[in-house]
């Protein structure tokens, strides 16, 4: 793999990584309102924002698949 | 709790990441580029920075620089998403500089705010059930202020809460905040800690150069409170003639900092707290009537500890875990020691009863896992507030003797002669009195 290449992987990477972070961090949510019998609302919210970030994340993966897949 | 700054562009994982921060009971700003970064940092110290490495307007490394040449004290956590950026990182990492790589866990934000090695999974799990993520208690007393709390978060309603010193009332507020589940942060400020000529500065804000040593403008805890909660404790020690000054931004929601003229809209719910009764705060003219009645919308009345006994196994428990979390122990109570500590008044409230844990777990000795309690657990305020206590109407004669028996006992040191000989009884007889009421049988 050429120097640019390395470099749009690591971006992409990069890229994907972010929204899993907020799927961590949402789950991390969710945790703290069922231990804490917090207002469910709130924990409808992040699971949303889970939903979305997953798409998210598959948009990236799908990137990489198609710029790197056939190499 | 910690001043916590936390710099990330990515605004969604900012957001949760800032409610994760603030139920682990610190205070958090947040900045979404270096600019940002550098006005808060203009504006306020803080303690702790959470940092991502690559922002939109440069690196956060030219943070760390400028609070260097600052002689900022605050620690700094780098967040990067770049795993080969970790190595760099590394590098520079020392006692005041450290790192995470994303995608963090709510523990990794926990230790670096704690700045602690990693605990084993084991030592995490509490038993103790933490309502709105940080009240405890399962009594008839707790679930009647955990009602109230659901039911006003759901309002807008300025709140005041009232309970004597020790009981939690900063808890409560976080609580409230919590609950309310409101975009913006929770700001507190001591009303009684502030000095008459700084407090107008401190709620409403200065422009720079509004008096001698204004160097820069600052926000008031009316603005840092936009959208969220201003917790304003001792509220009845503020100077009444401030007063007026607090009752107009009330009533308009706009506050002028000092030194201004413009007026700023602000809009965040006021919880109030003060440890004086109703009656002491109408008697000794603390509190003007106009202004109590705009922060006491929805008073609360929090109890003492006395008044829910049945949770002091349950906060000691949760006090115990959270020592022995912080200094990596396995301390545990037994049930006579729970007994023992359910069995006295604390006139302190929790606040007494947290040091008695913090206390007992400092004497125990390290080599076994049992918690050495003291033989008393009396602290200068409560003989204090105990002899202050003396007679009053409407309690029973039975009570009464009880009480002068146990006192005069403490008096003597638990010499039983003595104490008969100081009350004017035989000691025979005194034995009976003891027997009959069994609460002094150790």
């Amino acid at each position: 793999m050429s120097h640019e290449e390395n470099v749009t992987v690591s971006k992409l990477v990069h890229d994907a990584r972010s929204p899993l972070n907020r799927i961590s961090m949402n789950a991390e949510m969710i945790k703290l309102v069922l231990e804490n019998d917090m207002p469910k609302e709130k924990g409808l919210q992040a699971l949303d924002k889970i939903i979305k970030a997953c798409q998210e994340c598959s948009q990236t993966l799908q990137t990489i698949s198609q710029e790197f897949g056939d190499k | 709790m910690l001043n916590v700054l936390l710099v990330d562009d990515d605004l969604e994982f900012a957001e949760v990441a800032s409610n994760i921060i603030e139920f682990l009971g610190h205070q958090v700003s947040i900045a979404n580029s270096l600019k940002e970064a550098c006005e808060w940092t203009d504006s306020q110290p803080f303690d702790h920075i959470l940092l991502d490495f690559m922002l939109p307007d440069g690196s956060g490394l030219h943070l760390v620089d400028r609070l260097e040449k600052n002689n900022s004290a605050a620690h700094i956590t780098f967040i990067t998403g770049h795993p080969s950026v970790k190595g760099i990182l590394a590098g520079i990492s020392g006692p005041k500089v450290d790192y995470l790589v994303k995608p963090l866990q709510r523990e990794d934000i926990e230790q670096a705010l704690s700045r602690k090695s990693k605990k084993s999974k084991a030592s995490k799990g509490s038993i103790v059930k933490r309502h709105f993520g940080c009240l405890i208690g399962e009594s008839a007393a707790m679930q009647e202020l955990y009602l109230m709390i659901e039911r006003v978060a759901k309002t807008s309603a300025n709140v005041m809460l009232m309970g004597n010193s020790g009981v939690g009332k900063e808890v409560v507020a976080s609580a409230i905040h919590q609950a309310s589940q409101v975009e913006g942060q929770l700001v507190a400020t001591n009303c009684g800690a502030l000095s008459k000529d700084l407090i107008g500065s401190e709620l409403f804000g200065h422009e720079k150069g509004a008096f001698t040593g204004a160097v820069a403008k600052k926000d008031g805890v009316f603005e840092r409170a936009e959208n969220g909660t201003l917790f304003l404790d001792e509220v009845t020690e503020m100077p009444i003639d401030m007063q007026p000054n607090l009752l107009r931004v009330l009533e308009s929601k706009k506050v002028i900092r000092v030194g201004g003229v413009k007026e700023i809209p602000v809009n965040c719910r006021v919880v109030s707290a003060t440890n004086r009764s109703m009656e002491s705060i109408a008697k000794d003219n603390v509190l003007r009537e106009d202004i109590y009645f705009r922060l006491a919308v929805f008073p609360i009345s929090i109890p003492a500890l006395c008044e829910r006994k049945e949770d002091i196994p349950l906060l000691a428990q949760a006090f115990l875990e959270e020592l022995n979390t912080e200094n990596d122990c396995n301390y545990e109570w037994t049930s006579a020691q729970l007994d023992k500590l359910s069995n006295f008044d604390w006139p302190g409230n929790v606040r007494e009863l947290r040091h008695a844990v913090h206390r007992a777990f400092i004497m125990s000795d390290p080599a076994t896992k049992n918690i050495q309690l003291p033989s008393s657990f009396q602290s200068p305020f409560s003989l204090a507030k105990k002899a202050n206590q003396g007679v009053s109407a409407g309690q029973t004669i039975e009570n009464v003797e009880k009480e002068l028996i146990r006192i005069t006992l403490e008096k003597v040191e638990g010499n039983k002669t003595a104490a008969a000989d100081m009350l004017g009884i035989s000691t025979k007889t005194l034995y009976n009195r003891l027997h009959a009421y069994g609460d002094f049988e150790e």
